[in-house]
């Protein structure tokens, strides 16, 4: 027995080795309430961010994190992190993990963080590092403390803020607060927060309270179009000891060019005089660009080095040239240059290269951005180069910097511009097949697959590729034949109009089945599958079909004389504002049939009450994609 | 004789590669080839590789290991790039065993109009990285590669170390011609080993070589007046040390690429690579220090070591608690399931692998985490304490590939074993849902070591003796609208089980019937239930509702649907058309669909499927198909048993066509047609 005397001074001593009193009941998972646990796999049980910014060179992040994780999922969300460089201090780092009962079971102290290479992969080198903390749980729920104090010389980028913080992840209290006394103005921007319970307690403070968990859904649009968001940044900063100026995107890209690019785009003067001589026949500007972007296509490859003002500034095009590689700012820069040695103006460009549709805030300057492109102006428009490609066509940007704000740094400053749209129109894939079917079920065909827009980059890849996973891919594209074997492959690839043809000669043997004294033969044979998206109960989240598109099959199907047609699919015509679908199949000659079929699928955000509507339309086009004719043996 | 041999082979060697390979030496017919002579679809091919491991005596340090590598590369197009970046790994522990990178020198070679022009990687092109607390790296990239360009690089690696890494023979790109050489000082023995399961087999020569090094000593000798340092006197002595080399040399050609594959288990398994596995130390005038020769030589070391057999005579930490465990069981059976429970309830895995505990068997016990050696060396532990003879068995990890050679490095995982006179119980506490024989998928790696108190050792098969059984029950009305509802049940054995708890045993409900949904088409299930999800020793039960609305088409008055509904399978997995390497199930596995099918109202049978038995290899595959009809009722049965869980290349094509005719068969139509 445990006497009561122990317990009081037991207690005692707890409150004094504590941390915060309120804190001690977070520490237990208890606590947590029902509608937070709901589709959490963690809890945020209390964060505060305090970022004090003493001057334009010197700031000072601190944060408090207390954060439940419910289960295994959880365990990427405890954000118990910090990225340094050489011109971070990390000045405090520690984290303790309490058991369900908010006993403490485990301490770490900076050492024990693990320290790494902030990027991998695709990166040779970056500067950047990350100590992390690395915690294997015994049991769940379980709850961290992490503590971080950092001071840093560069206030180009402040911490942003999502309460939200990601799926699955929901939030009992966090709080933002920003104490400025640098000569700069802070200037902050928040996105959604009237849907959710955050209270602004002055212009640089606010406190999230019981943000319930997001669950991932289908074809939902990007996580912090519809999640609070908070952006901030110094009217005054200090990147790595350039000092910069940023009220407007106006004077933020005026900075960007003078510091960032003026001055790296020197080139030795054969390349100069090898340029202006490949150029010399080239009329417009963008028959020059073009013969440029080839010349630098076929020089340079991609490689990324992230280092120079915290990986912002372009390497050299000197250097480039030299090295024949670069990362997107290098090689950008290297084309700009190029152009201009030609009397072609561009402007290096920053965007969010993206599969998802991310624009670059218009109303809201700070560092933003992940990638860079560059654009020429032409006419009213721009033309938009992705300059880390060695094989992608002239001016051609779908699937990853299309549809969106971009920022166009100009020598007067920046702006934002809207990039190409791809249209459901001009996004197509037309499959036609000539086919053969004999009386045992088997078929043999000549199928041409031609893809513009979007669907070109999806096929023309297949190109490079080894035969033998030439032959594998096919297999897979159409999935539904089996047995099907590839006896000739032959490509076309248009870069001039960007156009993308596959030949195939092709056969499967029994296709069609037998059933009793009937075949069955489904005519929509070489078909690139719909995916249906799942199911959901309830669906909370609205959402996005990214870009349209547009699939047209056609197929001459030849059946042999000793078959006779039993019945046929009626024709069948869907339009709703999702798309259209058509459906048909038609006896042209006793042998001969044809089958057409057109899927439209269009652009466009939607309410999550639409979704079902939308999952229907998909389940009816794949029924009547499977369907079948039925043949009979002539008596 | 055999030195007339050598002269000749030297000679062919010179008439056929009259390129010269010396570093820098790339000529201009070399860069303007287009495609590689023998291997037209490759990338890129290594035009030349050499590699020379030596041992130098240095004073004050002893042995250094000297690993020279000079490697030149041909790049042919834009998919080959790749090969233009490269890392080094080095060992960056401790300061006397640090791994040091020295002669580095590293071009790229274009033609230019016409002629020969080369670019240095200078250093901006080099990056150093620590990796973590062992490990750091050196990459580069190599500027100005075009298509058709042809890099080189050579340096060498020091290293205090005695280890000798693998040494490649092949590369998933040709290599046209390979030198290599290793020579060490007799003092230390080393095991090659050829890799066994690789196609290509090199040929290694064996000589011994003389070789020599000196030491110096110095000895001051000072008089005994030290206040007046003139008369001191320093005598240096020089001794020449004679010693054997032992010289393993290949020379190489045409290396065909390694053929990289979907479904392979490992690739590296296939490679042809060398091993060099130090099994001993042994200086003049001192003893033998041994560290592994056979198999045994090897398990005895392991055993030996305080991290491993040291953990498995500690057992004050638990007594207590784990004779109440065992209080009032008597069979052996109990007690196994008993403290294999126990265990798991009390120590979780920290995520790390190895067979040496990390924590201490002890430490890990009261802290409630430690790693896969940890946990069940302190398994193996209770089971003797329980009077059972029970012992670690060492395993290597499939991505450690299969242990060829008697090396430590071999095994990368422990587990325990229960002998009994009647068989053998496999067990891993490590992983949450792995039972008694049904260990986890990515240690079921061809067979382990057994380790015994008595110091034997023998080998034990890993891989499953039960298949992993599926059972569907599926029942269907079809209603008049021609949508269908239904009852599933279906029971999962052995890995099976294992898989799909540790796939869907922490979704929601919400998330578990999204994945039942998962292309089964328009389907809308509920009311699902799932029994035995937690109790590890028995099979899971899950059953739930459905309605389907798309299971039938109806094409001018008949109805056809496939005869197991939204179970039968679409298409193929293996599209292949021939197989370079063996094909690896892990499990057997026996899957039985038993579908009830009601008739509706006014339709009667049209035609139905046959019934069939279909069989690769004799029992290898076995399907059956079995259809009844009585009155309004249909009911098919099918089986599908695969008791073979490796296919060999040669047996690829007739799998394949097995297969086949098993899903023609599944998706096989009933039709019905109107009374």
């Amino acid at each position: 027995m445990i006497s009561r005397q122990f317990l009081l001074i037991f207690f005692l001593f707890l409150s004094v080795f504590s941390i915060h009193a309120q804190d001690e009941s977070l520490l237990t998972s208890s606590t947590i309430s029902l509608t937070l646990k709901m589709n959490a796999n963690a809890v945020v049980r209390s964060e505060h961010i305090h970022i004090e910014i003493e001057d334009f060179d010197k700031m000072v992040y601190t944060n408090k994190r207390i954060v439940t994780i419910l289960n295994e999922e959880g365990d990427n969300n405890l954000g118990a992190y910090q990225h340094y460089d050489k011109n971070t201090n990390i000045k405090k780092l520690e984290a303790r993990i309490y058991n369900s009962q908010g006993e403490e079971i485990k301490k770490f102290r900076e050492k024990d963080f693990e320290d790494v290479s902030a990027v991998s992969g695709g990166t040779l080198y970056s500067d950047n590092r990350v100590k992390y903390l690395n915690y294997t749980a015994i049991n769940y729920p379980y709850t961290m403390v992490f503590d971080v104090e950092v001071v840093y010389q560069s206030t180009a980028f402040l911490h942003s803020w999502r309460p939200v913080e990601g799926f699955y992840v929901s939030t009992e209290s966090a709080e933002y607060k920003i104490t400025n006394v640098s000569e700069g103005k802070v200037r902050i921007q928040t996105l959604n927060f009237e849907d959710y319970n955050i209270k602004k307690q002055s212009d640089y403070h606010f406190i999230a309270k019981n943000l319930k968990a997001v669950k991932r859904e289908s074809y939902s649009p990007s996580f912090k179009t519809y999640t609070p968001y908070l952006k901030a940044t110094l009217t005054d900063f200090n990147m790595e000891g350039v000092r910069g100026i940023n009220n407007n995107w106006q004077d933020f890209g005026k900075w960007m060019h003078d510091e960032l690019i003026s001055g790296t785009e020197a080139l030795p003067q054969a390349v100069k005089e090898e340029i202006k001589e490949k150029t010399a026949l080239a009329t417009t500007n963008r028959e020059k660009a073009k013969m440029v972007y080839q010349y630098m296509q076929n020089k340079t490859r991609y490689i990324s080095v992230q280092v120079g003002i915290g990986g912002w500034k372009p390497m050299l095009a000197e250097e480039v040239d030299r090295l024949g590689y670069g990362d997107c700012k290098a090689l950008t820069n290297y084309t700009k240059a190029l152009l201009a040695e030609v009397g072609v103006e561009s402007y290096y460009t920053v965007v969010y290269g993206d599969n998802d549709i991310i624009d670059m805030d218009k109303d809201f300057s700070s560092l933003q951005g992940n990638h860079v492109i560059l654009s020429i102006p032409e006419d009213e428009d721009y033309l938009w180069l992705e300059c880390t490609s060695q094989t992608s066509p002239f001016a051609y940007t779908a699937n990853f910097t299309d549809d969106r704000d971009v920022l166009v740094v100009t020598p007067e400053g920046g702006k934002i511009v809207h990039t190409k749209v791809y249209s459901a129109e001009e996004n197509t894939t037309e499959t036609n097949a000539k086919v053969q079917l004999d009386a045992t079920g088997d078929i043999t065909a000549q199928v041409e697959i031609v893809s513009k827009g979007t669907r070109y980059a999806k096929h023309y890849y297949i190109e490079n590729e080894l035969e033998k996973d030439q032959k594998l891919h096919y297999k897979e594209y159409f999935n539904t034949i089996n047995n099907l074997e590839i006896n000739a492959i032959t490509f076309n690839n248009n870069k001039e109009d960007i156009v993308f043809t596959e030949n195939l000669a092709v056969s499967a043997t029994k296709y069609a089945s037998k059933v009793g004294e009937r075949i069955l033969l489904r005519p929509n044979i070489f078909n690139e599958e719909e995916y249906v998206p799942p199911r959901y109960k309830k669906r909370n989240l609205p959402f996005q079909i990214k870009r349209g598109r547009v699939n047209k099959n056609t197929f001459e199907i030849t059946i042999p004389k000793t078959l006779q047609v039993e019945a046929l699919q009626d024709a069948v015509t869907i339009t709703n504002k999702f798309g259209e679908y058509h459906f048909s199949i038609t006896q042209k000659e006793d042998n001969a049939l044809l089958f057409q079929r057109e899927f439209k699928l269009k652009k466009g955000t939607y309410s999550k009450e639409e979704y079902k509507e939308f999952r229907n339309f998909l389940l009816k086009v794949t029924k009547h994609d499977k369907s079948k004719i039925v043949l009979k043996t002539n008596n | 004789m055999k030195k007339t041999i050598l002269i000749i082979t030297l000679l062919i060697a010179q008439f056929t590669f009259s390129q010269d390979f010396k570093f820098g030496k790339v000529s201009k017919a070399e860069l303007e080839e287009t495609q590689h002579a023998l291997e037209p679809e490759a990338s890129a091919a290594v035009l030349y590789r050499s590699q020379d491991v030596s041992f130098m005596y240095e004073q004050g340090k002893g042995f250094i290991q000297y690993n020279e590598i000079h490697e030149r590369i041909k790049i042919y197009n834009k998919d080959g790039y790749d090969y233009a970046t490269k890392t080094i790994r080095l060992y960056d522990e401790g300061n006397d065993t640090k791994d040091k990178l020295t002669s580095f020198k590293a071009y790229t070679y274009n033609l230019n109009n016409g002629k020969v022009e080369d670019t240095k990687l200078k250093n901006n092109g080099i990056f150093e990285e620590k990796t973590n607390r062992y490990w750091k790296q050196t990459k580069f990239t190599m500027p100005n590669i075009k298509d058709g360009c042809i890099i080189e690089y050579r340096y060498t690696i020091e290293s205090q170390l005695l280890a000798v890494d693998d040494i490649p023979f092949q590369k998933l790109i040709p290599i046209n011609k390979l030198d290599f050489k290793i020579a060490s000082p007799e003092y230390f023995k080393y095991k090659a080993l050829l890799n066994p399961k690789a196609a290509y087999l090199p040929k290694l020569n064996q000589s011994v070589v003389q070789s020599s090094f000196t030491v110096s000593e110095s000895n001051r000798t000072s008089p005994k007046d030290y206040q007046t340092n003139a008369n001191t006197k320093t005598t240096f002595t020089k001794d020449k040390i004679e010693y054997k080399s032992d010289v393993l040399i290949s020379n190489l050609t045409n290396i065909p690429a390694l053929k990289d594959e979907v479904l392979v288990d490992n690739l590296s398994n296939y490679q042809a690579k060398l091993i060099m596995e130090l099994r001993s130390v042994v200086y003049p005038n001192q003893p033998v220090k041994s560290y592994s020769s056979t198999w045994g030589d090897v398990t005895k070391s392991i055993y030996k070591s305080e991290n491993f057999g040291g953990q498995l005579d500690k057992s004050n930490y638990f007594e207590k608690d784990l004779d109440a465990v065992l209080s009032e069981l008597t069979s052996p059976e109990e007690k196994i399931a008993a403290i294999y429970g126990f265990v798991k309830s009390k120590v979780k895995s920290n995520g790390l692998i190895g067979y040496y505990a990390d924590l201490g068997v002890s430490k890990a016990y009261k802290e409630g985490a430690g790693n896969v050696a940890d946990i069940n060396l302190m398994l193996v532990a209770m089971l003797r304490y329980a009077g059972l003879e029970a012992n670690p068995v060492l395993v290597s990890t499939r991505s450690n590939g299969i242990p060829i050679i008697a090396t430590k490095s071999g095994f990368n995982y422990v587990i325990a074993v229960v002998e009994f006179p009647t068989g053998k119980m496999l067990l891993d506490a490590s992983s949450a849902y792995a039972t008694a024989n049904i260990l986890p998928e990515n240690i079921l790696n061809w067979q382990g070591r057994v380790l015994r108190e008595d110091d034997t050792s023998s080998w034990v098969s890993l891989m499953p003796q039960q298949n992993a059984k599926q059972l569907n029950f599926l029942n269907a009305t079809i209603n008049e609208d021609l949508t269908i509802n239904g009852k599933v049940r279906e029971q999962l054995t052995n890995h099976f089980a294992l898989v799909h708890r540790e796939a869907h045993n922490s979704e929601s409900e919400e998330e578990h019937i999204r994945a039942i949904e998962e292309g089964k088409g328009d389907i809308e299930v509920s009311n699902v239930t799932v029994k035995a999800e937690n109790e590890l020793a028995k099979p899971i039960l899950i059953s739930y509702e459905y309605n389907l609305q798309n299971g039938i088409e109806e094409i001018a008055d008949k109805l056809y649907f496939s005869s197991i509904l939204f179970f039968a399978p679409e298409e193929n997995p293996f599209k292949q058309e021939t197989r370079e390497h063996p094909i690896d199930f892990t499990y057997p596995i026996s899957e039985k669909y038993v579908v009830n099918i009601r008739i509706p109202e006014g339709y009667q049978v049209e035609s139905l499927p046959e019934n069939e038995k279909m069989q690769f290899n004799i029992n290898d595959g076995v399907f059956t198909y079995l259809i009844n009809h009585k009155d309004n009722l249909l009911q098919i049965t099918t089986n599908l048993d695969i008791n073979k869980t490796i296919i060999l290349p040669k047996d690829y094509l007739e799998f394949k066509r097995f297969f086949d005719l098993v899903i023609k068969k599944q998706t096989e139509q009933i039709v019905l047609k109107k009374r």
